[in-house]
């Protein structure tokens, strides 16, 4: 029995291992900035890819499935990912899930669980194997490296279709919002960018981030993705969340069912966040907020 | 010129989800309705037709996940009825008891299937990037694998070139990729590639007039029947507390959700 491990970054990688080791032997196919050697002290032999778009990691991971025809191949579920592994899936018509946990590996059957229905369910499933698994984030202990340091071996990138023209990094706001102990985000109720201040003067006596619902970072682009939360932008676990001015679409609340508290400042009292929060103040945000950072400051004497 | 194609799902609408006693997912319970995604596609797919391809047609393909077939058949009917009154020119719908529920290998060797039965080659065969009910984000990728045909995911920007290239936008968490591929290609697309406009009157009334084509697994060859089993649907039940702060003054409200921060431990003093 074999899997097959893919990755770019290395915290993924030692996530990944721990899930395929449940299937025995792992080989580990490494692509882009990742560093094989440093992955070969996980103690499975690595292939390294320097190339990092999707269509080179498929035909590399073909070959490499071909040859050692796993039962699984685990890797973290990014787009890049999504798109090579659709395709290996897609080739040989063997079931594939993405954002995946609680993987148990059976006798010619794996069993895993994930997300559903834009956030508002779990799905169990039990899929016969081959099968490719791409996992949730954070949900997996991370593998411990071995004594033994394997074999590293280099791959050659074949030519393919699609060719990247130019790539063109996106801005970074230096945020790690999934990280983040408390959030204090806002939406469509603020009126201009600059307004956003308000938000920014509450987060800073909290010493919160800064987060937001997909018109603020998608359409109007007044803060970088990395800002934003929800189905298609960053799933955060703080402790504390206080949505400013965001109604609560579903794709939005999907993106913080792990907050442990939510607050909701809205002056619509109908807005469907008011229902999934656990405090909510129905109020102009104009208004309220920067009250509530004054009374913050005072009280919290920063 | 090869035709258009653009994929469209009936999906379950996560914002009617119910529970069963047990807290289980009542299936039977919740419509279906066009994914918002394969809106984007319908709309990308008119607007290339219109600047590029003005003697393409454009086909839709839906395969029903969701059954049993007959008790879905109206809510599949209205997400088929939106894709051509957007402007799609003719429907295919695949939808067969054995193929419920779903699996997105069934789905993409169906619509495979699908291309082969009505003679189809596409110039162009597009996706939205993930579907509400199952957000995998996999049927396009596996399509462009069975074809042997070049795929782009995430497009937020698609242009053609010269009539015979691709140029799109792909968007990935943290940069964004210019590529470009020959055509044929395979394309999923992001909900940033456009802003769907509502059909008109004109255009609903139209819509019934073009031809659908209802098909079943028998009819096509080479269906995968589905191989993942849906073991459970759970609800998940996230218990807000939903309090509403109140007071005379806002500078009550302020004082009093401060207080309930502190004893819950969210923030310090």
């Amino acid at each position: 029995m074999t899997a097959i491990v893919v990755g770019e970054k290395e915290d993924d990688i030692a996530e990944a291992l721990t899930v395929a080791r449940q299937a025995g032997d792992v080989a580990v196919l490494a692509f882009g900035d990742s560093s094989p050697q440093a992955l070969a002290e996980y103690g499975h032999k690595v292939y390294h890819l320097t190339a990092s778009d999707p269509e080179s990691v498929f035909t590399a991971l073909r070959k490499l499935y071909d040859d050692l025809k796993p039962l699984l191949v685990v890797a973290p579920t990014t787009k890049n990912l999504k798109d090579a592994l659709s395709r290996l899936a897609g080739i040989y018509d063997i079931p594939m899930a993405t954002e995946v946990y609680d993987v148990k590996v059976g006798q010619g059957s794996v069993s895993y669980r994930r997300g559903f229905l834009s956030g508002r369910a779990i799905e169990s499933d039990e899929a016969p194997m081959p099968a490719v698994l791409l996992l949730a984030a954070h949900k997996n202990p991370k593998a411990s490296k071995a004594g033994q340091k394997a074999e590293v071996v280099e791959l050659q990138t074949a030519q393919g279709r699609v060719k990247s023209v130019e790539r063109m990094p996106k801005q970074k706001g230096g945020t790690n919002i999934e990280a983040a102990e408390i959030i204090v985000s806002a939406g469509r109720g603020f009126r201009s960018k600059e307004d956003l201040k308000l938000a920014f003067d509450l987060a800073d006596v909290l010493g919160a981030q800064i987060g937001c619902s997909r018109p603020i970072a998608a359409d109007l682009k007044w803060l970088s993705e990395d800002h934003w939360v929800g189905l298609s932008g960053h799933k955060v676990a703080p402790k504390l969340y206080i949505a400013i001015g965001i109604s609560g679409a579903p794709q939005h609340l999907a993106g913080i069912t792990d907050a442990k508290l939510v607050v909701a400042i809205n002056n619509d009292k109908s807005a469907p966040i008011f229902k999934n929060c656990d405090y909510g103040v129905v109020a102009d945000l104009y208004q309220f907020v920067p009250l509530l950072t004054k009374r913050l400051k005072e009280r919290l004497k920063r | 010129m090869g035709d258009l194609v653009v994929l469209l799902k009936p999906a379950l609408n996560p914002e009617m989800i119910r529970g069963t006693g047990e807290g289980l997912v009542d299936f039977d319970y919740m419509p279906l309705k066009l994914s918002d995604i394969d809106r984007n596609a319908v709309e990308e797919a008119v607007r290339l037709k219109n600047t590029y391809f003005k003697d393409s047609k454009i086909w839709s393909i839906s395969v029903v996940t969701w059954g049993p077939v007959t008790k879905r058949d109206k809510d599949v009917r209205m997400a088929v009825q939106e894709g051509l009154a957007k402007g799609v020119d003719e429907a295919i719908i695949v939808a067969d008891d054995s193929g419920v529920p779903g699996d997105p290998v069934t789905t993409a060797s169906a619509i495979v299937a699908a291309i082969k039965k009505f003679n189809i080659s596409p110039t162009l065969i597009l996706g939205g990037e993930a579907t509400i009910d199952g957000f995998s984000g996999q049927v396009t990728g596996r399509v462009a694998a069975k074809l042997d045909l070049p795929y782009i995911s995430f497009a937020r920007k698609i242009d053609i070139v010269d009539g015979s290239r691709i140029r799109a936008e792909r968007d990935v968490e943290d940069y964004v990729d210019v590529v470009e591929a020959p055509l044929p290609a395979v394309v999923s697309v992001t909900r940033e590639i456009n802003a769907p406009r509502p059909p008109t009157l004109i255009q609903i009334r139209m819509a019934s007039k073009k031809p659908q084509h209802v098909v079943k697994f028998n009819d096509l060859a080479d269906v995968v029947k589905p191989k993942r089993r849906l073991v459970e649907a759970r609800v998940l039940a996230v218990k807000r507390k939903q309090i509403i702060v109140e007071g005379k003054t806002p500078e009550e409200i302020a004082d009093k959700l401060i207080d309930a921060l502190i004893s819950e431990g969210a923030i310090r003093v």
